[in-house]
């Protein structure tokens, strides 16, 4: 029972938990995947969007080169008073709020222009911090930019906005192309929140977070604020990439794309428990589909293994009863399948072995109340009463031959009944029994028995039991002499197809109607009757039938004052014969 | 210690990173070199005079920035067979390796021959300040459209002899590709606006101080009435302004031209000299080394490039062109320092 059980749980739950695991972490595998390659293309986008940004940020202090009048106020190294110098600054500040501020792009915080120990400034919310001295910046006095623009991260510089805002510095030499000559620094402020638009897309869909920093690790931007300007420690362990990669202690699907234009790197982070969230559902229903395949296969493994065990079981219970020899068993399987099968062949083999203890338990009882009737009617004592009586009277007659007679034959037939070992004999000493028995009778009766005996077969050569024939003929002379004067018994022995058939005719009263057919019923019931008149017949009829077959026996035809025919059947039974016999042997 | 610190470098990279998808290689385009070992030599039309100096100044200053090697070598008079002996001199000079010859050609054509076996050799050639023909070259480096400036002479001497009376023109070499197109343009724009007007003489100095000195005088003289001159070519207005000086007229014959402003410095303020047109020689010979250094790199100029401490170019056809024309006057002609 539990080996069935674990066979079938080992056959259902182990390949169904494998397929599943498989199934789904092919699944996330492939999410992490499908992400991992659509990610970096919208960072791509998105580092493109910034660049694109930037880049117009970064070419707006070109559009100074179109006003000559800012450009004469930058090349000019001294003034001759204050007024000129502030009607200047005020040319200047006003140029950069209509054309930075006020120009279209949102995200310029403020505007400084450094030139020959000026500042022009234009912001859009208050600021501090930035001075004249170059020790506000990083940059020392010998600034060669080369035309490139720098960034400058909140960090680098005591410049602070009110309220805080994350900005980065866009700074760049201006050149008078013309004299090809220094004119001073332009600084940008940008304010960060310009790339929100562009990565809030990113972030939309997902708890993700977003953070740029430069080619240093430093964080320029972040969806926490408050870790802009922070060093990402971990940035020189990540593998260097565009792409993207999975960290191993803490599953985050982290993105990686380089900007082209800033040499910034755009980070985007996700945990990989959220990008697979949507199939959480799909995996929590697999789970449960699984535990109810698990629990139905349990149950159905339960049920099948009860079913094929507990027959089993049953049977090897009755078996033990059947063991104890209690064969009245009964095993009610009503199934078509193997079990059912077994158990019915059980049942029938147990039945026949039943049937065949019986058997043979009854035929032994019968062949000793056979046998013992036998013996009785060997040596009946009336028999013998009436046989020494007539050989007193002989004596008395002093008819010396037939006294010498009558003992020889009387002592013939005592010994042939003592003689009890073998229990088949040649029909030959049956018929010779059954003759000195007629033999003394007409000794006794005289001409009021006569009898003959024919034989067609070799009877030295076929076997039959012993005392099958004395109780017909002693039935045959007692209702003969009580009705007749003279009694005639034809014997007749014959093979008749493979059966040996001995048949005794007599011309007695016969037999009415009723008895015979009573007496016809008593021979097939096979039951034992009483000990009435019919006793014999029925006993010789049942010992045949006992030894050889149910096909073997008497066959009683008879007709009421016309006679009785009893023809005993025997099969062909030779001395090699013998012992195959069953019963036979056992009976002995 | 190195132990310790190699054991944590791995114990960091054993934390773990799986990579899933790589976008494309990272190897991002490197910073420029800093100092490259690329020469590139600048032959200009003529040698010593202000303009090609003020060239000379850009076109060292970018070297410095760019980290090549500039060398800036031409003919001390403007001639373009002088020319050819220079370019062939450093083609087969074999201690250098030239990368890039870039020429202010003094005349379109004979050039041809000696670039083509400069390009023969792997060598770029561009032309700046004066044009080949196409085939010599693989781009010109334009100052301004020559439409703009020739057309625009022609007003800025109109505005100072009230559009009317007679003009001469002094250009430089006669054969040179970008002062003919110039007076192509003067010429048009006068026939279809000042009908008044009236060009009486183009005479040729040969980017000669001396003989441009000579050939004002000579204008001068020949031609009374005359109201104006434009100087074609740099050395044009010094000469024309201090002819004029000393003639007694000036205010009298507008001068009027091409050239930088630092000569022109005193006679626009003494008023011998009106208004003097140009474009940043300095600028110019910067552009030149920085599109010569590009081409190296396999960056050809494009419409609206930035180049930096040059500014934004425009690309017309095969000629990129660097900006506008600026006017010097008695007011601005201070800001300017060549």
């Amino acid at each position: 029972m539990t080996k069935l059980m674990i066979g079938y749980i080992i056959l259902t739950v182990i390949p169904i938990s494998l397929l599943g695991y498989i199934l789904y972490s092919q699944y996330t595998h492939s999410i992490e995947e499908q992400v991992g390659e659509y990610i970096p293309k919208l960072l791509e986008q998105a580092n493109q969007n910034i660049d694109n940004q930037l880049n117009e940020i970064k070419q707006l202090p070109d559009s100074l080169y179109n006003s000559s009048q800012i450009i004469e106020v930058l090349r000019k190294d001294s003034y001759q008073s204050k007024s000129n110098l502030l009607k200047d600054t005020f040319n200047v500040n006003s140029y950069l709020s209509s054309s930075f501020l006020n120009g279209g792009y949102s995200g310029i915080l403020g505007v400084f222009i450094q030139s020959k120990n000026r500042l022009f400034s234009s912001t859009k919310i208050p600021y501090s911090g930035l001075r004249l001295e170059p020790s506000s910046l990083p940059y020392g006095q010998d600034l060669d930019l080369k035309g490139q623009t720098q960034t400058i991260l909140p960090y680098q510089t005591s410049l602070e906005f009110e309220g805080n805002p994350p900005y980065i510095l866009f700074m760049r030499q201006l050149r008078d192309y013309e004299n090809q000559e220094n004119l001073g620094t332009i600084l940008i402020a940008i304010d960060l929140s310009i790339f929100d638009n562009t990565l809030n897309t990113l972030k939309e869909e997902n708890d993700s977070t977003i953070w740029i920093t430069d080619e240093g690790g430093r964080i320029t931007y972040h969806t926490d604020p408050a870790l802009i300007g922070e060093v990402d420690h971990n940035l020189s362990n990540y593998p260097d990439i565009n792409g993207s990669f999975r960290t191993t202690h803490d599953n985050q699907l982290i993105s990686v794309e380089s900007s082209q234009l800033t040499n910034w790197k755009l980070f985007h982070s996700i945990a990989l428990s959220n990008l697979t969230k949507e199939t959480n559902a799909v995996r929590t229903g697999s789970v449960i589909a699984f535990a109810i395949i698990v629990v139905l296969s349990v149950i159905i493994s339960i049920i099948l293994a009860w079913n094929v065990s507990n027959p089993l079981k049953k049977l090897t219970r009755l078996m033990k009863e059947v063991e104890k020899g209690n064969f009245n068993v009964d095993l009610p399987v009503n199934k078509m399948d193997e079990v059912g099968m077994l158990a019915k062949s059980f049942t029938s083999m147990i039945q026949e072995i039943d049937k065949l203890i019986k058997q043979n338990y009854q035929i032994e009882l019968r062949q000793k109340d056979a046998e013992l009737y036998a013996l009785q009617s060997q040596i009946n004592p009336h028999f013998m009463y009436n046989t020494l009586e007539t050989i007193g009277y002989a004596v008395d007659d002093e008819e010396k031959e037939v006294v010498i007679r009558m003992v020889t034959i009387l002592g013939r037939m005592l010994r042939y009944s003592l003689n009890n070992k073998d229990k088949l004999v040649p029909i030959a000493s049956e018929v010779k029994n059954m003759k000195d028995y007629l033999t003394i009778q007409k000794f006794r009766f005289e001409d009021r028995i006569h009898f003959t005996i024919q034989e067609d077969v070799d009877m030295y050569q076929y076997y039959s039991p012993k005392f099958i024939l004395q109780p017909i003929i002693e039935n045959a002379i007692k209702y003969g002499l009580e009705e007749l004067f003279e009694c005639h018994i034809g014997i007749y022995i014959y093979q008749e197809a493979d059966q040996i058939c001995i048949k005794i005719k007599d011309n007695g009263p016969g037999i009415d109607e009723n008895t015979l057919v009573k007496l016809k019923s008593s021979l097939n019931n096979d039951a034992i009757a009483g000990r009435d008149s019919s006793f014999g017949l029925i006993n010789v009829h049942t010992r045949i039938a006992m030894i050889f077959g149910e096909q073997y026996g008497l066959e009683i035809h008879s007709e009421v004052n016309k006679g009785t025919e009893v023809i005993v059947k025997l099969p062909v039974v030779r001395d090699h014969e013998i012992r195959n016999l069953s019963g036979g042997e056992e009976s002995a | 210690m190195l132990m310790i610190v190699s054991g944590c470098s791995i114990l960091s990279n054993g934390d773990g990173y799986e990579v899933i998808y790589t976008n494309k290689s990272t190897n991002q385009s490197a910073t420029r070199q800093e100092e490259s070992d690329h020469t590139i030599a600048i032959i200009p039309k003529v040698v010593n005079i202000p303009y090609f100096n003020a060239v000379e100044e850009g076109a060292m200053k970018a070297g410095k920035d760019f980290g090549v090697e500039v060398i800036y070598t031409g003919p001390t008079v403007a001639d373009s067979q002088e020319q050819i002996k220079i370019i062939e001199e450093l083609i087969h000079n074999e201690e250098l390796s030239v990368d890039v010859i870039a020429v202010s050609a003094n005349d379109p054509e004979s050039l041809i021959p000696v670039l083509k076996e400069v390009r023969d050799q792997d060598i770029h050639v561009i032309t700046w300040d004066a044009d080949t023909l196409a085939e010599g070259r693989e781009f010109f480096i334009d100052m301004v459209d020559p439409e703009t400036l020739g057309r625009h002479l022609m007003d800025t001497l109109a505005w100072n002899v009230d559009e009317q009376g007679k003009y001469a023109i002094m250009t430089g070499a006669r054969d040179a590709a970008n002062l003919n197109e110039w007076i192509k343009w003067i010429k048009i724009q006068q026939e279809e606006y000042y009908p008044d007007m009236k060009l009486v003489e183009i005479a040729a100095t040969g980017d000669d101080p001396n003989k441009a000195y000579l050939t004002a005088k000579r204008l001068i003289k020949d031609h009374t009435d005359l109201q104006g001159i434009i100087g074609n070519s740099s050395v044009g207005p010094p000469a024309a302004a201090q002819a004029v000086k000393e003639a007694g007229e000036a205010g009298n014959i507008a001068v009027v031209g091409l050239s930088p402003p630092n000569p022109m410095n005193e006679h626009l303020k003494s008023g011998a000299a009106q208004v003097i047109t140009l474009w940043s020689p300095k600028k110019l010979g910067y552009l030149t080394v920085a599109l010569s250094e590009n081409i190296i790199e396999g960056i050809y100029p494009y419409d609206g490039q930035y180049i930096p401490g040059a500014g934004k170019i425009r690309v017309v056809g095969d000629s990129v062109i660097m900006g506008e024309p600026i006017d010097f006057n008695k007011e601005n002609v201070d800001q300017y320092d060549f």
